[in-house]
């Protein structure tokens, strides 16, 4: 199945903005996020179709991910 | 009432349908609580202070530094040394006259942010540590005050308002603060000066629409902005149920000093340590 997987800001580095990637059914963001070398502790936001879910949540062909590092400074 | 120089000075606040003369004199009743004197407290400061909010209170217990400038705009050259809240103070006195500013020369911990706060009607979250970010927004929770969240970083921000039952708070979405050292600082990493100018003005504008109850404040949305791309990203976001401040079986009934120290702000602690 086919997943649009977007990354924002340091997540970029040595990675893409967006790419269009094949995973297979069953997939949860954490295996995404495994795949493209992301540890866990730098995904602060997780976002399926514009909704903030959990990183254990299974992912649907067709899905747009959007993955977040933690963002605190002021 | 408002004085003939205020229906002047407001003028184009009263022309607004949505404001008129009645907001305008509910915004100089207000009392807004910002926490913090820096990047994004300076926009928030200067215009929550312009558009008319009548009592201003800041907490920040920093002095101003050179290399605070490039984005501080509330301090100018002169004031590098001082405490940024007496420069902030001076600033905003200098705009308008009207407001009243309360400082508190100090950082705000477990045992002083009850007392502060609920002096308030509304919380603004200028922090630049998730310790403290974490902080205000449970006391937000507990003092069932509105939060409006700002967060910067090299070149992009974060904005809502978090107002449980109304949408959720900022443990919903984010439960625990990242381990120490998994998130550099701004002095580590760098933020564009410009940046919290734009993320602080989102959030002066959700501030005042709370006070005015006018509007769709950002409540269940938290707005993620790139200012390379220049991509605003709107994310819907949910009450957890589990949530251990706002949820159904709250752990977090009171605020302790010692949940908040688990990680420091490397900003605050190098900041520190120049100091010394």
């Amino acid at each position: 199945m086919q997943v649009t997987v977007k990354l924002f800001a340091t997540l970029r580095t040595n990675r893409f903005k967006v790419k269009v990637l094949d995973y297979s059914s069953g997939t949860t963001i954490l295996d995404v996020a495994r795949d493209l070398d992301i540890p866990k502790e730098e995904l602060a936001l997780t976002l399926v179709n514009g909704i903030s879910v959990e990183v254990d949540h299974e992912i649907r062909d067709g899905d747009t991910l959007s993955l977040f590092p933690p963002v605190g400074g002021g | 009432m408002l004085t003939n120089d205020q229906i002047i000075r407001y003028s184009r606040h009263i022309l607004l349908p949505e404001m008129g003369g009645k907001g305008q004199e509910k915004l100089l009743s207000s009392k807004v609580l910002l926490i913090g004197a820096g990047g994004l407290g300076s926009p928030v400061a200067l215009y929550l202070a312009a558009a008319g909010v009548g009592t201003l209170g800041i907490v920040d217990g920093d002095h101003v530094d050179l290399s605070n400038l490039q984005r501080q705009v509330i301090h100018a050259t002169p004031d590098i040394g001082r405490l940024k809240v007496d420069s902030a103070r001076e600033t905003i006195a200098q705009i308008n006259p009207d407001v009243r500013v309360v400082t508190y020369p100090e950082y705000i911990t477990a045992t002083n942010i009850g007392g502060i706060l609920s002096e308030y009607d509304l919380v603004v979250d200028g922090c630049d540590n998730f310790a403290t970010r974490y902080l205000v927004s449970d006391a937000a929770v507990i003092y069932k005050k509105p939060y409006v969240y700002g967060s910067i970083l090299r070149l992009d921000g974060q904005a809502a308002v978090f107002n449980p039952p109304q949408g959720p708070c900022y443990r919903c979405i984010f439960p625990e603060a990242p381990p120490p050292g998994a998130v550099p600082s701004c002095q580590e990493a760098g933020v564009l000066g410009v940046l919290p100018g734009l993320l602080g003005v989102i959030q002066a504008t959700e501030a005042l629409k709370m006070l005015l109850g006018i509007g769709e404040p950002l409540i269940g949305r938290l707005l993620l902005v790139d200012a390379l791309y220049m991509e605003f990203t709107e994310a819907k976001v949910a009450r957890n149920k589990n949530c251990p401040v706002c949820g159904e079986n709250p752990t977090i009934t009171e605020l302790r000093d010692e949940n908040y120290r688990q990680e420091t702000c490397n900003t605050e602690l190098d900041e520190t340590e120049e100091e010394k």
